[in-house]
């Protein structure tokens, strides 16, 4: 038989075989979001730390915030990046599991700088990057008034104009527990009220969609006229001059503190707390802010007064939030994510 | 899936042959017995076990056929697989009926045009679809604008969606079952029939239709198999509103990180699965038997 | 009544054909559209969408997808030859047992091949391997039963005769095989490496778990798009796509008969 199909296919697993990055050439693989997220971390901080430190950063923009953290569980702690942007709960978690990396002010003294309440939310192996909220978005052209409660998204003029997060985007969890304070219940034990209220809010709602991209469609083309959405998205739609506005309504918000956390099998833990002592310095976090449209955790930065109206961004901000214990919210999570399949799904058309 | 005849040429004497013939099989079974025979029995074990623990327990399994989520899951998938194999076996039939017997130069054109979707893969078709089903996609937005309709209909995020998507996805493996059946009678027979007398309509429901059965049973049983196992379409076609077995397994490993849970579903997929196939393959077998049995006696 | 049944049938051919056709042309109008809503007016249609095609976000998925599917090609297709040389030419015993083995993975829904495997690796702390070892390895249980199947069919076509006549003759048996068992089998073979290539480039159940960061293939990353963007690029990435996989059957046509074998064979 012949042998050089055999030749030729032993010598191209070798090459396809080979070891990619090399181990020792300095590269940082960054896991993060897509979409405007994506154009703006590489502009502002990404491009940066690349020229300061002369590292190669590979950006995988792959995964929402669950889907790393499964993804660093699976591996066990060896998920292939050696940062990703997750959030507290997947921080507490991590360090529960003991798969997630320590950051001590050791190898990154920034951390000092954070606000303390802030940064605990996180725990030990999380660091606090940025903090935002659940606003409510509106349609300026089509809502005479603007919204001042969650409440208003129960509005019969807003039958059929509102749309819902699935639950595994980590809004539907949000809105689920501020309707229950909205409806006399709490955010954790108590979270009947918020069921029966999401139950409603399904039945005015034109249905459920996964990604923020596709649910700002839906704002942007006037489909929808009210929703639930991030601030920080929320005031990029209102700089590209989308008739919207967002307020913070009356009965009060959630944050969503987003973290940069390292995984215990990261291949450049060295690169990986330099990234994040990058991050957290005054000049990024600025940077940051004002790009993204988002608040920090940093309590020393300069920021112009109208950013610093809609952020959070001091621990008098911080106390206006309402901030359930994390830790228990992940061990009820399969729970209410059959509830909410056989409650509030059910009941959407 | 039903096995091919295999006629053996006439046998070579060939000992050290059988030697060489498991050495050179070797390489294929390690591969399936380190990327799927382990895997597969890995999941099988982790599902019988507890994830804090490792005991034993028969929680998963229980917690499949008690929280009723999961139960309705797999009847929607069964739901769902049996419409599409039976969209694709109808939708499929003109067609190859039609290149089973052409000879005209547009055989190799209707050909190419039944079998692009596949090469274009899944994310484009379905996408396609989803911008022709969606509220404010192609065909509402027609509907409305000509006056027809005054608020969208639900195409898209549902049973409907999800069946149209999947049927396009699987019908060229329809078609291609049902050519290569159809092309195997023997033209004779119709020839003969349309010879005395018969019309177009006699030959195609007594002589066709039921020589083609072997082929329509292995286009149902194709068609049911690749519907259920989906994930990409029925992901973005069917949205919240409508879930199958499929992307619930897709949840539970990535968002509530419950594999165990996660092995218990895809072990009731499968069996599902192998059960249609099973069900398929034995109807098959025993109509072969009837019919060499006539035959054999018709003598 | 035959004109009315001939008409109807005519008829339903057209609607086949344009029901399998409709998603594509809408897709291809997407990618030349201005903004992520579809028009098909086709004098606002740019170009734009297509130049970016060759970002590296898209590039690199592109290459590692062609790279592999390249790789599986290759070896389902030795692996698939090699085991249908040894099922059906050499008869070893158990062979209806191997071949249902080889066939076997077919009933299991690749979504959960996709997640056994992950689970499997890092039990046995082989985490290193997702990525794309891995996805070569599962690719090619994938296409296997097809290869082996194909090869198989030709090999059982395939006219024993002129074998016997060449051995008779005093052909050695790797003359026999060099010359004529694997032209004849050429054909089927063929087919089978070039739907294995069609399978691998454009997989996703099977590869969303096996996927590593800077190791994504093209379907994968353009579902991960859509999870942030909506935006045509991501149709010009599919057309692009296909057009790429028309290509590459073409060539394969070129080489081997791919429509020779669907024509009814050897025969």
């Amino acid at each position: 038989m012949n042998a050089k199909p055999y030749l030729s296919v032993g010598l191209m697993l070798a090459l396809g075989g080979a070891v990619p990055a090399s181990a020792f050439a300095e590269t940082l693989i960054v896991n993060s979001y897509g979409g405007p997220y994506e154009a703006i971390i590489e502009e502002r901080i990404i491009k940066p730390f690349e020229e300061k430190y002369g590292v190669d950063v590979v950006y995988d923009a792959v995964g929402s915030a669950s889907q790393d953290y499964a993804k660093i569980k699976a591996t066990k702690g060896q998920p292939g990046f050696d940062v990703a942007v997750m959030t507290a709960s997947q921080s507490l978690q991590g360090c529960k599991d003991r798969l997630l990396e320590k950051l001590d002010a050791g190898a990154v003294p920034n951390l000092q700088k954070l606000e303390p309440t802030l940064a605990a939310v996180a725990g030990p192996c999380g660091a606090v990057h940025e903090v935002q909220y659940m606003a409510l978005l509106y349609r300026t052209d089509k809502l005479a008034v603007a919204p001042t409660s969650w409440s208003s998204l129960f509005d019969p003029q807003l039958d059929g104009k509102i749309i819902l997060p699935t639950f595994q985007n980590v809004m539907a969890v949000f809105l689920l527990e501020i309707m229950s304070v909205v409806r006399g219940g709490d955010m954790i034990d108590n979270i009947e009220p918020g069921f029966a209220a999401m139950a409603e809010l399904a039945r005015q709602s034109i249905g459920f969609e996964q990604s923020s991209a596709i649910l700002e469609s839906y704002i942007k083309d006037g489909t929808v006229w009210a929703m639930p959405f991030w601030n920080g998205r929320a005031q990029l739609l209102v700089d590209q001059g989308v008739p919207v506005d967002y307020v913070r309504p009356e009965e009060g918000t959630i944050p969503l503190i987003a973290t940069l956390n390292v995984p215990i099998g990261a291949q450049n833990k060295q690169a990986a707390m330099a990234f994040i002592e990058f991050f957290l310095e005054k000049s990024s976090q600025e940077a940051w802010v004002t790009g993204y449209q988002v608040g920090s955790a940093r309590t020393d930065i300069d920021i112009p007064v109208d950013i610093r109206k809609r952020q959070i961004t001091t621990k008098a901000d911080l106390d206006g939030l309402k901030l359930p214990d994390l830790s228990r919210i992940a061990d009820k999570l399969g729970e209410w994510g059959e509830r909410w399949e056989r409650d509030v799904v059910s009941q959407a058309n | 899936m039903s096995t091919i005849a295999l006629a053996a040429p006439a046998a070579l004497p060939s000992v050290p042959a059988r030697t060489s013939g498991y050495l050179v099989l070797a390489p294929s079974c390690l591969l399936l017995i380190i990327f799927f025979a382990l895997p597969m029995g890995t999941m099988i074990g982790m599902s019988f076990t507890n994830a804090e623990t490792l005991a034993p327990t028969l929680f998963h399994y229980q917690r499949f056929f008690s929280d009723g989520l999961s139960l309705s899951g797999l009847y929607r998938t069964a739901v769902m697989s049996l419409l599409v194999a039976f969209c694709v076996t109808v939708l499929g039939y003109p067609i190859a009926y039609y290149l089973a017997g052409s000879r005209s130069r547009w055989r190799a054109l209707v050909f190419a045009l039944a079998l692009a979707p596949e090469l274009a893969g899944v994310v484009l078709r379905t996408y396609g679809w989803l911008i022709i089903l969606e509220d404010r996609g192609f065909i509402n937005d027609a509907l409305i604008n000509l006056g027809i309709i005054a608020s969208p209909l639900p195409l898209s995020k549902n049973l409907f969606a999800v069946v149209v998507g999947l049927t396009h996805v699987v019908l060229p493996f329809g078609i291609l079952s049902l050519t290569t059946s159809i092309q195997g009678i023997d033209p004779n027979l119709e020839r003969a029939a349309q010879m005395l007398g018969a019309s177009r309509l006699s030959v195609v429901r007594h002589i066709i239709l039921p020589l083609s059965i072997p082929g329509i049973v292995s286009s149902l049983l194709i068609s049911f198999t690749m519907a259920a196992s989906a994930y990409a379409t029925p992901a973005l076609l069917g949205g919240a509103g409508f879930k199958v077995l499929a992307t619930m397994i897709y949840e539970q490993v990535l968002f509530y990180i419950d594999w165990r849970f996660a092995a218990v579903m895809a072990i009731a997929l499968l069996s599902m699965m192998l059960t249609v196939s099973f069900l398929g393959i034995r109807y098959e077998t025993r109509r072969s038997l009837r019919r060499s049995n006539r035959e054999g006696g018709a003598a | 009544m035959n004109r009315v049944l001939t008409f109807l049938f005519w008829l339903a051919i057209v609607l086949v054909l344009t029901f399998i056709t409709l998603p594509l042309l809408v897709v291809v109008a997407a990618s030349f559209s201005p903004t992520s809503a579809v028009t098909f007016v086709p004098w606002e249609w740019t170009v734009d969408w297509y130049g970016d095609l060759l970002a590296d976000r898209w590039l690199q998925p592109f290459l590692l997808s062609v790279k592999i599917a390249t790789l599986v090609a290759i070896i389902s297709g030795a692996l698939g030859v090699l085991a249908a040389y040894a099922i059906v030419y050499e008869r070893v015993p158990g062979s209806d047992a191997l071949m249902a083995g080889l066939l076997s993975p077919l009933s299991v829904p690749q979504i959960v091949k996709g997640v056994a495997i992950v689970l499997f690796l890092s039990i046995i702390g082989l985490q290193g391997f997702l990525g794309t070892p891995a996805l070569i390895a599962a690719h090619v249980v994938l296409a296997l039963p097809f290869v082996t199947r194909m090869a198989a069919t030709s090999l059982a076509n395939f006219d024993g005769n002129l074998d016997r006549a060449a051995q008779s003759l005093g052909a050695s048996k790797r003359q026999r095989l060099q010359h004529i068992v694997l032209p004849m089998i050429k054909p089927g073979v063929l087919s089978g490496v070039t739907l294995a290539f069609i399978i691998s480039f454009n997989n996703i159940p099977l590869s969303v778990f096996l996927v590593r960061p800077g190791d994504t293939t093209l379907p994968i990353a353009v579902i991960n798009y859509l999870e942030y963007s909506l935006d045509p690029v991501m149709a010009a990435v599919n057309v692009a796509s296909m057009a790429f996989i028309l290509t590459v059957i073409f060539l394969f046509e070129k080489i081997g008969g791919f429509s020779a074998q669907l024509h009814g064979g050897s025969k």
